[in-house]
């Protein structure tokens, strides 16, 4: 029972004549604000308006156009910081249902086979994409799109990035990302899994094979871990260890009663709740800034709450309590923010809690990314210039998680679109250099 | 990258790139309006009625009756034919003509006797213009030797229909008032003058709404305001009656037509080709939209045609008249029950309610559990509960029972459109 909760989304549905209605309150704006928040460039007024207008093959059309992961986007974006925020109808009363509508246009395409994208038959130069995450399946599919040959190399086992180890299925089900990533496959996107690039392929061998561009897109995959005592105790795990234990088994892992959360985020949030749908009896978010500062959505807070989990803002965890080097509690201490920067521990809001499992969701960062050649910052992130993925290396571009330190999935497929477009760029400018180069020596050759 | 259907389709022997023009109104009342409209996409264009008479327009001029949301449901107008001089449209319908060869320039026309048409329908020959469409039909024209007053006498269209004839060798077109009950007298008599094809319909004379403070319609121009055209959604039904009759009369067979009223989307346009239409105009929902829509009227209609692997749209101009008879030719020997799906239903009770007040006591309520219930020796089958039901695939038909009198056989039935 728990663990259909966990599996089933949580959101529902619209029906045909439902979509219709939420899509006719859109304004229809002029210069949509809600399109110019769109960092993917799904352009959701284009879309509302052909729902409204009962073109609903138009607006698949639109969406896929804009953002090749328009099913997960719909589900995941934090709408309410992007698209939802900028919407005019805000000004009237509340704003439109973008992110339902979309997945109204994206389940209307599924469900009546639409595909409205389709790759040119024939095939330009090879490109290698390393990372199957959102950034490289929109690189990838953009540059199908465009003709070229385009192979993503993954080093687990499924694709999808934190979409597939990472997101929970009450709010991206397993089937929708799988969905997604076979229409990258039916584009003509080539995946070979199992690979990770730097040691089982290096880029030497890749460029060897005649890829002539590569496309670094590999996310953050080591979670960050706090520096306090207990921390390596058994039962101290991090979220996205957590998570994709979780997802994989369609949540048959071992839950103890008492869990408790660090972090703020919906990472965070995706841990409380999913710890809870999996049969904890008290889950616990302890978190360091205010309630405001929380970055977690609106929606995924309110579906916390929903869920009788407890949420302590201005904690700050001091200890991790063991016995038998199993953890058995854990300490925090009450913090008073003076501004966004400056707070003063508060010695007389001590707690300690009981704790059978820790969950660490406090951020991921980059892993050694040296086998690219790529130079990295303070930070280990890939420097690149973000609006088009360009490096250090001419024909190596950088894109999502990597490079921006870690946003959101739709911000990655931007980065993904972009990044795509300038290989698009740097690689027909190499072939009519080397047209010219031909034709220079055919016509050197006629000279003589 | 996305694929889109050739929608090319001949009218009165013009080749049109789609069938989607702007009727003749506002909304194609000069070069840069027209320019924007053909570069959104719009096959061609019924420029706003010129004339030699030129009107003083009042303000205020329009209103809506609205349901929910921001649509309009109708709209009201007051305006007459274009108030710009009339060299000046001439000039710029040239222009178009020049700069948009492959767009279709269609010339709606007004005069005030036989010798203004005349007159008028050789100026407009000479811009390039591609047809003329002779507007018998505006109802709310000031000079009454002009407008809807024209349309509903025979005589007068007859008459003037020959004039334009004589001043042209363009196709003419007719454009018809709804304002009266059979279309097809005025129509006939058209053609009999010399017109090449019918558009219907032109405004319905109306009052949208009245005011309980200053006891008069809207909208209020100083205190006072007229009966005048209505168009939009609201206008529909009965613009695709007045085609559909058209294009089933014997006297008016393989007459090209031209749909308008109501339009906004491609289903709409479709309806029209569906009942005779090879044509189809729009004005009220580009006033309230913008020329976008026809946007999702293009790629709409694309994605109809290639579900239905239609190739060419004129393949299916006409294909329900067949299927549109008169009552006496329906079957009436069976009902057919309704089945209400109790897991879909919400258990509002809306189809207790409309059946037991507005039909036939036919529904058991379990209040118990607020589920609805046929009860066969009451129902009729009349279908009420099919449409009030507010959601969707709740309530389908369910068994066919035949009368004493009747033949069994496969029975398909739909009260609702999804
Ligand atoms: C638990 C969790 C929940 C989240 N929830 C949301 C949310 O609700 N909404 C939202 O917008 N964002 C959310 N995010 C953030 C979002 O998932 C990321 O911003 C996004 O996935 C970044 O995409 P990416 O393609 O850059 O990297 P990733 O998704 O990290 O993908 C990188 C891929 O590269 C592979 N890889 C790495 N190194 C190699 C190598 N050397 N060779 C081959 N393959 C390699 C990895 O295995 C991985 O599959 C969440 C993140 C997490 C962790
Ligand atoms: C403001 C307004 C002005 C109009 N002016 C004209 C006109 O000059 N000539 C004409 O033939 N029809 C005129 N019409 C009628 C339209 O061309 C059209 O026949 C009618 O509005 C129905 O179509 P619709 O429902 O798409 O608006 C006008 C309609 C409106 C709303
Ligand atoms: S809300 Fe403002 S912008 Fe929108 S139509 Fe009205 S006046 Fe114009
Ligand atoms: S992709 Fe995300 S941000 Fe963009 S329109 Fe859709 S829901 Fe909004
Ligand atoms: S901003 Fe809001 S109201 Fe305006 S077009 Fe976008 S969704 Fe519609």
């Amino acid at each position: 029972m728990m663990c259909k909760d966990y599996l089933e989304e949580t959101k529902r549905a619209y029906s045909p004549l439902n979509a219709i209605e939420e899509a006719s309150r859109c304004l229809l704006c002029h210069d949509a604000p809600c399109s110019k928040a769109c960092p993917a460039g799904t352009n959701p007024e284009r879309f509302i308006r052909s729902i409204r207008f009962r073109n609903v093959s138009g607006a698949v059309e639109t969406i896929r156009e804009g953002n090749i992961l328009g099913a997960c986007c719909a589900r995941v974006c934090p709408y309410d910081k992007l698209c939802e925020e900028a919407c005019s109808r805000t000004g009237i009363d509340r704003p439109i249902d973008i992110g339902g509508l979309q997945r109204y246009a994206m389940d209307f395409e599924k469900s009546f086979c639409k595909k409205t994208l389709e790759s040119p038959e024939t095939k330009l130069q090879k490109v290698a994409v390393i990372g199957s995450g959102p950034a490289g399946l929109a690189a990838a599919a953009v540059l199908s799109l465009k003709g070229y040959k385009a192979t993503i190399f993954e080093g687990k086992e499924k694709a999808g990035g934190w979409l597939t180890y990472g997101i929970v299925p009450s709010r991206l089900p397993q089937e929708i990302v799988d969905y997604e990533v076979d229409y990258i496959k039916s584009l003509g996107v080539e995946f070979k899994m199992n690979t990770r690039i730097g040691t089982d392929l290096t880029i030497d061998q890749l460029k060897e094979d005649g890829y002539e561009a590569i496309c670094v897109t590999v996310g953050l995959q080591s979670p960050v871990v706090l520096s306090i005592p207990g921390v390596e105790l058994s039962g101290v795990t991090t979220a996205v260890d957590f998570l994709s234990a979780a997802k994989p088994t369609q949540g048959a892992i071992e839950i103890p009663n008492d869990v408790i959360i660090i972090g703020g985020g919906d990472v965070a949030m995706d841990c409380a709740t999913t710890a809870k749908l999996l049969g904890a009896k008290k889950v616990t978010i302890i978190y360091r800034r205010t309630v405001e500062e929380m970055p977690a959505t609106k929606a995924e807070l309110e579906h916390v709450n929903g869920l009788g989990i407890c949420v302590l803002p201005s904690f700050k965890p001091v200890e991790i309590l063991g016995e038998n080097g199993k953890v058995k509690a854990i300490k925090a201490v009450g913090l008073d923010w003076l501004d966004r920067n400056t707070f003063a521990e508060v010695p007389e809001s001590n707690i300690q809690l009981k704790a059978e499992l820790v969950i660490q969701a406090i951020g991921q960062k980059a892993e050694e990314i040296s086998y690219t050649g790529l130079e990295v910052n303070g930070k280990g992130l890939a420097v690149s210039d973000q609006e088009n993925g360009k490096t250090n290396i001419e024909y190596v571009f950088a894109a999502g998680d990597i490079v921006n330190g870690g946003k959101t999935v739709v911000e990655a497929v931007a980065r993904g679109k972009a990044a795509a477009n300038s290989i698009h760029e740097y690689l027909s400018h190499k072939k009519n250099c080397s047209h010219i180069a031909e034709e220079a020596a055919v016509q050197k050759e006629g000279e003589r | 990258m996305a694929k889109h259907k050739d929608l090319s389709i001949e009218f009165c022997g013009v080749k049109c790139e789609n069938p989607f023009f702007l009727s003749s109104s506002p909304v194609g009342s000069n070069y840069d309006m027209c320019k924007k409209a053909l570069e959104s996409g719009w096959g061609g264009i019924y420029y706003k009625t010129v004339g030699y008479w030129i009107p003083q327009e009042c303000s205020p001029r329009f209103d809506a009756t609205r349901k929910e949301g921001t649509a309009f449901v109708g709209f009201k107008n007051m305006e007459m034919i274009s108030d710009k001089p009339t060299e000046k449209n001439l000039e710029m319908m040239a222009k178009l003509k020049r700069d948009f060869p492959n767009k279709v320039l269609v010339a709606s026309i007004m005069g005030e006797n036989e010798e203004e048409w005349v007159k008028l329908a050789k100026a407009v020959t000479e811009t390039g213009a591609d047809i003329i469409e002779c507007n018998f039909s505006c109802p709310q024209m000031t000079s009454h030797a002009m407008g809807s007053d024209v349309g509903t006498s025979p005589e007068l269209v007859e008459k003037y229909s020959a004039a334009v004839r004589s001043g042209t060798h363009l196709p003419v077109i007719a454009k018809m008032t709804p304002n009266i009950t059979t279309m097809e007298i005025a129509a006939r008599a058209a053609i009999k003058g010399g017109a090449t094809g019918i558009s219907a319909i032109n405004t319905i004379k109306s009052i949208t709404e009245v005011d309980f403070d200053h006891f008069t319609c809207l909208p209020i121009v100083n205190g006072k305001s007229s009966i005048s055209g209505y168009s939009g959604k609201a206008v529909k039904p009965i613009a695709l009656r007045f085609i559909a009759q058209m294009a089933k009369d014997p006297q008016l067979k393989g007459i090209p037509l031209s749909g308008i009223g109501g339009i906004e989307t491609w289903a709409d346009a479709l309806e029209f080709l569906l009942v005779g239409a090879t044509n189809v105009q729009v004005t009220t929902s580009i006033m309230q939209y913008g020329y976008r829509v026809v946007e999702d009227m293009i790629s709409g209609l694309s994605y109809w045609m290639e579900e239905k692997s239609i190739d060419r749209l004129s393949d299916i101009v006409g294909a329900a008249l067949p299927n549109i008879v008169p009552a006496e030719n329906i079957d009436r020997d069976f009902k057919v029950y309704p089945k209400y799906d109790h897991n879909k239903c919400v258990g509002c009770g809306r189809c207790y309610i409309s059946c037991y007040d507005g039909g036939h006591q036919a529904i058991k309520w379990d209040s118990e559990n607020r589920r609805p219930n046929v009860d066969e020796e009451k129902c009729v089958g009349c279908g009420l509960c099919w449409v009030v039901c507010p959601i969707e695939k709740c309530v389908t038909p369910d068994k066919t029972e035949f009368h004493s009198f009747g033949t069994p056989r496969e029975i398909n039935v739909i009260a609702k459109k999804l």
